[in-house]
């Protein structure tokens, strides 16, 4: 059991949560309830949009912190093509667009010219903010039209077509990560000298995760037009590091190379219950950060110790056998 | 004359201003093992760079099979079946073993499993396809880069020594290996740094030396003084060892009973002025005994007296202090500071010497001594080590240890990556750092070098201290030890 939750973050994590969950469901009762669930779920869509995007990204040992404006950007794009009289399918269209243009800046950047990611994204988490705030003139956009509040509402079996979305997303990348080509993604962050050796195509690799990052940030953008039914100037604004925070909760190493899709979904969907249950709870909701921040740090803490009491067990073991020490992953271990 | 299957046509190669290769010509022919020589800098990686299209060439013509390598690219060398297997292997960590071979084929990993695992039970190696290759050790992971190549059908292979992380047994597998490959009319490139390993496999030879080809021979027609001749002028052999040397009684360290992480129960001593050489196979716990000495690992049990007085440390620091100096055997990752200046690193040992404002004129003039008597071979102080070849940041190394002034000092495979005159130059160094008073402890896989250095070889194997061996003794009888007991714990 305790090798278990050890060797992977994802059970850890998902302990953490049903154990909270379960708490608070005995201090405030009628917590535990399909409704809750549903709510948690559509709470945490933009958050979970946002952390698949930047996951590839991630994996390729690159980082992407210009999420939230990119949202924004987007939901502006929305925003000011569908009161100019776009018909919806094509405001969206060019909502995905400026999404994947705004991912495929990030994608050059980084990519072709070089610059590294942490640098290229903080500089163009300021610059497309400013593009959106120049767009709407510092004013805020509302009365969006109804149909599109629509797709963020409940419709199908409790969940908005949004959410489906949303599901077929993950559904989609989980697959793609079990690919070819997706394991070539994790191999570039892992050892990027190595996948140039062997003849992979590392640059476009890169820029194609970049691109995602914002394209995913787009739907992130519609999602949350769709269910605020507005979009205020600060639409979006740190939404990229609690995402990232959540992917490092659900064992994604900022490191590149490891990481799963439940490890998204699971680390996501812990943020989100945490905040949920606050509210059930009638705590205020300033409150939210301070003890958003303090789970996070628990589970990494908890989650890192074990880590190390087992390497030391298994070091032990392996040299206990003095007589006759395994040649397996002996002096490399030690040198990593 | 058998065919052809890669062919380099005078391919020259400019970084900048600086010439690396001038108009080389170099060739593999069907079933031949064609050795590549040179000294550190001497470009033999760079052609095979630019063999493998890692590398641009300047200049010149790349043939692959006949036909010319364009685009230039790693991906179209190999589609053209070359492979080019690297000194350092190219792992990645975090996936398994079938992963790693597979990355970069036209199919998904699951439809090679049964080939490999073919591949694999044909060259004689056990080797678990699920294992994460994180754990594998520096042979495993050669022969994963191997595997690499013959999945990918390539005709030629190109091996960049192969051998420098290797013990002698694993060496001979390899040239099995190598000899059964050449047999099915595979061509292929050999790069080492060690003469009888060339000339145990090659068929022909090419020495390079400054970016020209100063050699190129069958290899049965190329004597080594002509072969060490041509690469560097002036060092025909290896300097021999001077003989009737008597060293002093007093005794600097005692270890008894010693245990910790990969050894048990190690009883030694070093006198002043000795070098001692402590060998054995990859594993036997050479390194993990010097760690443990200076304070890298924890201690299990047992007593440790340096000049008399128990000595016991906790952190590296607390052995520098005392006069225990130890030099790792991964200089890029626990030696050098890569970036910073040649003087920073010669002052990095002593830094809790130096005064609350740094004087670097005083350490450039440290360094200035060091770089005559040590013979660095650089352009100012003031240069990034990455900037010198291997020899000349070994010798850095050295100046970095000796600027702590030691009594002890262990130096873990001092010439790795070596070549042969800054081998000699560090053979030289040791030498007179012994005739001065400091014991040196010289930890090598190398039996000739420790038969070569050694007033005392202490053999270890499986953990244990297998057995001593006064100076001179023969390298067979060194192997005997190494090899003996490990036979005896697998049975």
């Amino acid at each position: 059991m305790l090798n278990w939750i050890a060797r992977d973050r994802v059970a850890t994590l998902l302990l953490v949560t049903i154990a909270v969950l379960l708490a608070v469901g005995a201090a405030a009762p009628g917590f535990l309830a399909p409704s809750t669930a549903t709510m948690i779920w559509s709470n945490g869509l933009v958050l979970m949009l946002i952390a698949l995007g930047v996951f590839p990204v991630i994996l390729t040992r690159n980082i992407d912190v210009s999420g939230g404006s990119v949202l924004g950007l987007s939901a502006v794009t929305l925003g000011l093509s569908l009161n100019a009289g776009f018909a919806m399918p094509v405001a969206i269209a060019l909502t995905l667009g400026a999404g994947l243009a705004a991912g495929a800046v990030n994608g050059v950047l980084v990519a072709v010219l070089g610059v590294p990611s942490i640098v290229a994204t903080l500089g163009t988490l300021g610059l497309f903010r400013g593009v959106m705030l120049i767009a709407t003139g510092g004013e805020w956009i509302e009365e969006l039209p109804e149909t599109l509040k629509a797709l963020g509402a409940k419709s199908i079996g409790g969940l908005s077509v949004m959410g489906l979305c949303t599901m077929v997303v993950i559904v989609a990348v989980w697959a793609f990560l079990r690919a070819r080509r997706g394991r070539w993604v994790m191999v570039v962050g892992d050892n990027r000298a190595a996948a140039r050796h062997l003849g992979l195509p590392v640059k476009r690799i890169e820029f194609l995760a970049f691109v995602w990052g914002g394209g995913m940030a787009a739907l992130a953008g519609i999602t949350f037009a769709a269910q605020i039914g507005f979009v205020p100037n600060q639409a979006g604004t740190g939404i990229e590091l609690r995402a990232i925070a959540a992917l490092v909760l659900g064992g994604i190493s900022l490191l590149g190379g490891v990481g799963t899709v439940a490890g998204v979904v699971i680390g996501v969907i812990f943020f989100t219950s945490i905040d949920t249950a606050l509210v059930f709870l009638k705590i205020p909701a300033y409150w939210n950060d301070l003890i958003g921040g303090a789970m996070l740090l628990t589970v990494l803490l908890i989650d890192g110790r074990l880590r190390i009491a087992l390497e030391a067990r298994d070091r032990a073991a392996r040299y206990h056998r003095g007589e006759a020490p395994t040649p397996q992953s002996k002096t490399l271990e030690d040198a990593a | 004359m058998k065919p052809t299957l890669a062919e380099l046509v005078s391919v020259s190669k400019n970084y900048g201003p600086v010439a690396v290769l001038k108009g080389v010509d170099f060739s593999v022919r069907k079933g031949e093992v064609h050795a590549l020589l040179g000294g550190n800098g001497a470009g033999k990686s760079t052609l095979m760079k630019i063999l493998a299209g890692l590398v641009p060439a300047t200049g010149g013509q790349v043939q692959i099979g006949g036909a010319a390598l364009s685009p230039a690219t790693p991906a179209q060398a190999q589609a053209m079946g070359l492979y080019l297997v690297p000194q350092e292997a190219h792992i990645f960590p975090n996936q398994s073993v079938l992963e790693n071979v597979c990355i970069g084929l036209p199919q998904a990993a699951s439809a090679y499993r049964s080939r490999v695992k073919d591949l694999i039970a044909r060259m004689g190696v056990t080797l678990r396809l699920e294992t994460k290759a994180a754990t594998l050790e520096i042979a495993d992971r050669q022969i994963v880069e191997i595997l690499r190549g013959l999945i990918r059908d390539a005709k030629v292979l190109i091996l960049d020594e192969p051998t420098s992380a290797l013990t002698p047994h694993e060496v001979d597998t390899l040239f099995t290996r190598m000899k059964s490959l050449r047999e099915s009319g595979h061509g292929l490139v050999f790069i080492s740094h060690k003469l009888h390993e060339l000339r145990a496999v090659s068929d022909r030879i090419t020495v390079l030396r400054d970016g020209f080809v100063v050699h190129s021979a069958e290899m049965a027609q190329s004597t080594d003084a002509e072969i060490l001749a041509a690469m560097s002028p002036g060092v025909t052999a290896l300097n021999d060892r001077v003989e009737g040397k008597i060293v002093s009684e007093e005794k600097v360290l005692q270890l008894s009973h010693l245990s910790g992480e990969g050894f048990v129960d190690i009883s030694l001593e070093v006198h002043r002025g000795e070098v001692l050489g402590l060998t054995g196979v990859v594993g036997a716990g050479r390194t993990e005994l010097a760690e443990t000495l200076v304070g890298l690992r924890p201690r299990s049990g047992g007593e440790v007296l340096l000049e008399g007085r128990p000595f016991h440390a906790t952190k590296p620091s607390d052995a520098v202090k005392q006069g225990i100096v130890h030099l790792s055997e991964d200089r890029q990752q626990y030696g050098l500071f890569l970036e910073a200046p040649l003087y920073w690193n010669t002052s990095s040992f002593v830094y809790h010497r130096l005064p609350f404002f740094l004087r670097p004129g005083r350490e450039q003039t440290r360094f200035e001594t060091y770089r005559k008597s040590l013979g660095i071979k650089c352009a100012s102080a003031d240069q990034p080590v990455n900037s010198l070849s291997g020899g000349n940041q070994q010798k850095v190394l050295l100046s970095k240890c000796l600027a702590a002034e030691p009594k002890l000092l262990i130096l873990d495979e001092p010439t790795r990556g070596v070549d042969v005159g800054a081998r000699n130059d560090i053979y030289r160094i040791i030498e007179d750092l012994a005739a001065a008073g400091t014991s040196v402890i010289v930890i090598s896989s190398d039996f000739d070098e420790v038969v070569r250095l050694s007033d005392r070889i202490a053999v270890m194997a499986g953990g244990h201290l297998a057995g001593e061996l006064p100076a001179g003794a023969s390298t067979d009888a060194i192997g005997q030890l190494a090899f003996e007991s490990k036979e005896t714990t697998h049975a």
